[in-house]
């Protein structure tokens, strides 16, 4: 077990001079990308507070977003806490339940909007980027006053929760998964575990991008399902593919090193992505365009292997014996 | 009844004297299939999670059922189960060799009666994956004897109640034969069968209409007759359903929501269930956590462990094993490790006795 840890380190020196580990993952992802993430949905919220004209806040909307997508599939520690992660981006939301909450919402005129702890304790399908979208690119005009002090609530939350994620990994997760397998630490019990953590979420963002922002709404041939795309009144369902990518192929280097065949894969993807020229997916209800977007799942599914194994290698971790193949 | 077959049961063999006891086997608490390199084994563990025994085994199995009485263990296959093992825990032997008879696959688990005489496993007919339980004469080197209708489809674990009564989780998924490819899920619809010991059907219960994509799997026994339920979601992934449902015969079936909070952490899947003293707790390997509940079906808290899978009654608590080797201990001051072995521990934990 040493002796291999040791052969394994001294594997990963000669091969990344930028040091990929779980300390690079952190230090050179996840606290920066955090800390971008909790300044664009801070000035989201002081944007929010001056203006609620929408052709102000969609850009700074979106500038948040953007910068949500970098930390987004890193679904463990404080995002997982009280349910952050699920607040910050409900989606996919088969049943609608939170443009039916946000309906009652606005119909009843809840006071909610003034309290901001009662408003975080509301549910997780009411808050986040996605109650913002409706009520920035509603699809019925919205009046009166209310709708502008639901902007405010809402976009005052969602800079709420960033601001703990950043602090959560700062003032004690970071530490918690460098200190893995030290006495004390009953989170993770070996180095191994916290570098299988952050594979695993490395693992799940490729099936995330895969499986749901493109699977979703790409449906069956005979079946495209384009309404359903994430995303889809901004038109940002490709950019949010696109971004996870780049977001993904950064995060695996800085935590694994080079992955040259990962690297090729999603630069393939990203070309195919771009080819596409279908921001909001509505193209997958044509024959091309349906057959277009399923090779570009392909080569999503593509990278995500070749990620797997090229990251999995260069840490010595792969997914779980029982997560792999349970019953 | 059921104590005095119980008791006539030891009594005989008190008298017949057993060549070997568990006790020659180490004593062991618990029963877990691992992967240890590229090898698979059994092992019998302490309740402090020592290992008392370890054997090879051919293949990677799924569950054991452990004998009242003698040191064996019987380790099923994994689905399509071709073969279950009857293994001598005491002298490290493979005893006997279970196949399944022409069209049928063992589905993963068994349970002995009370008295350790018979042995009854779930399986299907391959085709169909139409439920049956077969049923082997344990005294006499386990030969089929009789086989009966589960009343479901894919039934999955099945356990042996205090009073005798077998009941059997039909997980309500039919499969492919060859690859396990589910091949009903829009229609499944599973359900919790109460056997009387001799294979009548005594009572059946569905969960739902809205949940008949909830496939019942995995059971936990409760001293009051509780049976807790096991869940894995075959709908939508990104709607939360219940996977923890409780029932007790003449009574509804109970099903135990979390927080909307922790809705989504077990991923829809519920990988092993146990009930211990005052509580139910649930594992998801693809969720890394342990969901706890008290007996009465409320949510209590989730808890992160890496691949937790394995989970079954301490005296004080609960013991989980998961697949970086680890076993802990649940107790009032959380999920505390016991110790790690240099091995991947399987999807499920076996108490005995």
């Amino acid at each position: 077990m040493g002796l291999k840890n040791l052969a394994m380190a001294v594997a990963l020196l000669l091969a990344s001079p930028a040091h990929a580990d779980v300390a690079g993952a952190i230090n050179n992802r996840i606290l920066p990308d955090l800390g971008a993430f909790r300044d664009a949905t801070r000035t989201l919220a002081e944007t929010a507070a001056e203006t609620c004209a929408p052709e102000t806040l969609r850009p700074v909307w979106n500038a948040a977003f953007d910068a949500w997508l970098p930390v987004s599939f890193l679904r463990l520690g404080p995002a997982e806490d009280e349910g952050r992660i699920l607040a910050i981006a409900f989606w996919p939301d088969p049943k609608g339940i939170g443009a039916r909450q946000q309906r009652q919402l606005l119909q009843s005129q809840d006071a909610v909007v003034g309290d901001p702890a009662g408003f975080a304790e509301r549910s997780v399908a009411l808050r986040g980027f996605f109650a913002l979208e409706r009520l920035l690119y509603p699809t019925e005009p919205l009046t009166g006053d209310y709708p502008c002090a639901l902007i405010r609530a809402t976009a005052a939350d969602l800079a709420r929760m960033a601001a703990e994620i950043d602090q959560g990994w700062r003032d004690g997760f970071a530490q918690t998964l460098l200190s893995a397998g030290q006495p004390g630490n009953s989170l993770y019990l070996t180095e191994a575990e916290a570098k299988q953590a952050l594979y695993t979420q490395l693992m799940t963002g490729f099936e995330f991008t895969a499986d749901q922002r493109l699977g979703r709404p790409l449906g069956t041939f005979e079946r495209p399902r384009p309404e359903r795309a994430e995303a889809r009144a901004s038109a940002r369902s490709l950019r949010n593919v696109e971004l996870s990518l780049q977001s993904l192929l950064a995060f695996g280097e800085a935590l694994a090193g080079p992955l040259p065949e990962t690297r090729a894969d999603v630069a393939q993807a990203l070309t195919a992505a771009a080819a596409l020229k279908d921001p909001d997916f509505s193209g997958f209800a044509q024959p091309q365009g349906h057959v277009r977007a399923e090779a570009l799942l392909g080569l999503v599914r593509t990278a995500q292997d070749s990620a797997g194994a090229e990251a999995g290698a260069a840490l010595g971790v792969e997914v779980g014996f029982n997560s792999a193949d349970g019953d | 009844m059921a104590t005095r077959r119980g008791f006539l049961a030891s009594f005989a063999a008190a008298l017949t004297v057993p060549r070997l006891s568990w006790a020659d086997a180490g004593n062991p608490g618990f029963l877990a299939a691992a992967k240890q390199g590229d090898g698979f084994i059994l092992c019998g563990l302490a309740p402090d999670g020592q290992i008392v025994f370890r054997i090879p085994l051919p293949a990677r199995g799924h569950a054991a059922a452990a004998h009242p009485i003698r040191p064996e263990a019987v380790g099923f296959a994994r689905r399509p189960g071709t073969f279950a093992l009857v293994i001598d825990c005491a002298r490290g032997e493979i005893a006997h060799r279970l196949t399944p008879p022409e069209g049928r696959q063992f589905n993963g688990h068994g349970a002995f009666s009370a008295d350790g005489l018979l042995l009854y496993n779930s399986e299907v007919v391959a085709e169909t994956s139409e439920g049956r339980i077969g049923v082997w004469d344990a005294a006499r080197g386990y030969a089929r004897i009789d086989e009966w209708p589960s009343h479901g489809i894919g039934p999955h674990e099945l356990r042996r109640m205090g009073d005798g009564t077998l009941v059997v989780a039909n997980g309500g998924i039919q499969t492919d034969p060859a690859d396990r490819r589910k091949l009903n899920l829009d229609t499944m619809r599973p359900n919790l069968t109460y056997l009387s010991p001799e294979g009548a059907l005594l009572d059946q219960v569905t969960l739902h209409p809205d949940l008949h994509q909830a496939s019942i799997r995995h059971l936990a026994l409760g001293a009051d007759g509780t049976v807790a339920c096991a869940l894995q979601w075959e709908g939508d992934p990104a709607e939360a359903v219940p996977l923890l449902a409780l029932h007790r015969r003449d009574h509804p079936v109970v099903m135990c929501p979390t927080p909307e909070n922790e809705a989504w952490a077990m991923k829809g899947y519920a990988g092993s269930i146990a009930l211990g003293g005052d509580r139910i707790a649930l594992t998801s390997p693809p969720g890394g956590v342990v969901q706890v509940f008290d007996t009465a079906g409320n949510f209590i808290e989730t808890i992160r462990r890496t691949d937790a899978s394995g989970v079954a009654p301490l005296a004080d608590g609960l013991m989980v094993t998961d697949g970086t080797g680890a076993i802990s201990r649940l107790g009032p001051d959380g999920l505390v490790p016991l110790q790690r072995h240099d091995l991947a521990w399987d999807n499920h934990l076996v108490a005995l006795g």
